[in-house]
């Protein structure tokens, strides 16, 4: 329980579920019972592939998809249990930041109406100082406050990001839940809005729950990092550890696929096969199919969330052990644990 | 001295507009060697795309005007060819792959449908024929079922499934070149992996060389042999990759590598 008063944001065994929808007649389970806890200012980056339900957990922490189970703790308030009206005054510590610009920004508004919008929704500041406060907005992510006249179409793609951006600022949000963000971006300019998230983390003290398939993105940007495949935290670590110690062997895949712009490094493996559909789910491990190092056991059995040591070869304390940060879903390490 | 498979000089293209008329590629020329991959790198707006469809012949004239020296493909010149005449070339001897294939394929039939009308089109095989060559490429591309694959619509499959759909498409006359547009730009970094090592090995295989449209200098270091690089519909920089990476000439290729480098450190 301690970790619920620490932590700004604290999800405990979320289960997301969409109703069985056409040919299907068996509900789709997108989130399997996640826990994951942000701090104030920090910054937890979820990776996994498409599919992997990285976009419905984010969307259930914020209740746009009411998860099935599970509790979403927000500053010591369980988000799941609440109704609209009581959830409405909370949107504004949470906002969101969606992947493309273009489609989430309205077209028929210019740039200032956007981000009034949240500002006159809640209420904040006299209605006079609003258009500075927006203008002001626009300064904090690097835009020329001139552009609050324009419309989306006429902006850049990185311009709009800033937008989007802006817009989820300008509320003075605590947590800012970003879904890929970046992935629509060149990389010059994704490098320079990684710089700015990490500033605006720096001066004014937000957390961010950063979604992406882009482990690179991440790496620059998260303290910790939860990997995500088929529905669940298969590992979840400091972001130093995960790049040098990878614990499941599906966080290794992953690692290994990605090219290395570097023409002397070895070319990226290849991780075969393609993710389950989560309307059938596998039995026991759900990396097992593709696994390159499944034991006979991992078909069969569920692993279990372990605690891993914190470095590779020293004596294991059991303390230690309990209070290690480092967690994985898998038999490989449960064995060499007991 | 090798000769070229497809050689491109003083290639400009040029946006139709009523009040202004704007350039978008600017006098480009390169080669592509036999049994090449050679990279085309640069930011979105750069025109690297608008190059490969000029070179497809698929921009359409009204809104487009495409000048060339020449586009030799294997001693002929496309720039010169008639659209009918175009129309025999594209997909046999030059294809093309895009960034996003759901798009790119026909929702209304069915990938069996599409990749046996490819066949029975260029090589003049029946359907039957051309049922069982299909089969054969899509087992190439790494299908296990490719019955189960030949009876799918596109909206049934995943974004890998897809795109390596379309690479069986396109290598399926075992064309002179490949292009392909940022192919996989839209896909996970294990599907990314799976895509390019299929898309590599059927060049090899077939002789083709590929120009591989990209952003991604991670899958230029890994992928490919030679690079092109591309500001403002110009090039700005061409070279063998280890020596783009090693000694980077041009100043913009130099931010390039050190913006990626911030991100995609190894």
């Amino acid at each position: 329980m301690t970790q619920h008063e620490q932590s700004l944001l604290s999800v405990r065994d979320l289960v997301v579920r969409y109703p069985a929808r056409g040919n299907s007649r068996v509900p789709l389970t997108a989130v399997r019972g996640v826990s994951l806890d942000i701090e104030a200012g920090g910054i937890y980056g979820l990776v996994g592939e498409s599919g992997s339900g990285k976009s419905s957990l984010a969307h259930a922490i914020i209740q746009l998809a009411p998860p099935a189970s599970g509790q979403v703790m927000f500053k010591g308030q369980n988000l799941a249990a609440l109704n609209k009206s009581q959830i409405n005054p909370l949107r504004r510590h949470i906002q969101l930041v969606f992947q493309d610009s273009l489609a989430s920004l309205s077209p028929r508004r210019s740039i200032l109406q956007t981000l009034l919008e949240p500002l006159d929704h809640f209420r904040i500041g006299a209605a006079a100082s609003r258009t500075d406060r927006a203008a002001g907005a626009l300064e904090t992510v690097g835009l020329d406050p001139q552009l609050r006249h324009r419309y989306p179409r006429e902006l850049s793609g990185g311009q709009r990001q800033r937008v989007a951006l802006a817009r989820a600022l300008v509320a003075g949000p605590e947590l800012i839940i970003a879904d890929e963000p970046l992935s629509s971006l060149d990389v010059p300019v994704q490098a320079k809005m990684v710089e700015l998230i990490l500033e605006l983390r720096e001066k004014l003290g937000i957390a961010f729950l950063f979604v992406s398939h882009d482990l690179s993105v991440v790496r620059r940007l998260a303290d910790t990092i939860g990997v995500m495949y088929l529905g669940k935290i298969v590992e979840c670590t400091d972001t130093a550890t995960l790049f040098a110690r990878p614990a499941h062997p599906y966080t290794r895949s992953l690692l290994a696929a990605v090219p290395v712009a570097d023409p002397g490094h070895p070319k990226p493996a290849v991780l075969e096969g393609e993710p389950p559909s989560p309307l059938t789910p596998p039995s026991g491990c759900v990396f097992h199919m593709r696994c390159p190092e499944k034991l006979e056991l991992c078909q069969s059995v569920e692993p279990g969330e372990v605690a891993i040591p914190a470095h590779n070869g020293s004596p294991v304390n059991n303390q230690e052990l309990k209070t290690s940060s480092h967690r994985v879903r898998c038999h490989l390490w449960n064995m060499t644990n007991t | 001295m090798k000769h070229p498979v497809l050689s491109v000089r003083k290639l400009s293209v040029t946006r139709r507009q009523p009040d202004r008329a704007s350039t978008v590629v600017d006098s480009v020329s390169f080669d592509l060697n036999q049994s090449e991959v050679l990279a085309v790198v640069g930011e979105s707006g750069c025109g690297k795309t608008k190059t490969a469809e000029a070179v497809m012949g698929l921009l359409p004239c009204d809104t487009w005007d495409v000048q060339a020296e020449s586009i030799e493909l294997d001693g002929t010149n496309l720039a010169a060819l008639s659209a009918a005449a175009m129309r025999k070339v594209r997909g046999r001897k030059i294809s093309m792959i895009f960034q996003e294939p759901l798009t790119a394929l026909d929702p209304v039939f069915t990938a069996g449908n599409q990749l046996c009308s490819v066949l029975c089109r260029h090589q003049g095989m029946t359907t039957k024929a051309a049922r069982t060559s299909s089969m054969a490429m899509l087992e190439r591309v790494g299908f296990a079922e490719p019955d189960h694959i030949m009876r799918s619509y596109p909206h049934q499959l995943s974004g890998g499934m897809r795109q390596r759909i379309m690479i069986a498409m396109a290598m399926a006359c075992q064309p002179r070149v490949l292009i392909a547009d940022e192919p996989t730009t839209a896909l996970d970094v294990t599907t990314q992996a799976q895509v390019l090592r299929q898309l590599t090995r059927l060049g090899e295989e077939y002789g083709t060389s590929i120009l591989l449209i990209t952003h991604d200098l991670g899958v230029v270091a890994q992928y490919c042999d030679r690079a092109v690089v591309m500001r403002d519909g110009r090039t700005v920089e061409e070279a063998p990759v280890p020596k783009l990476f090693s000694e980077p000439q041009h100043e913009y290729t130099r931010q390039l590598l050190n913006a990626t480098m911030g991100v995609r450190s190894a």
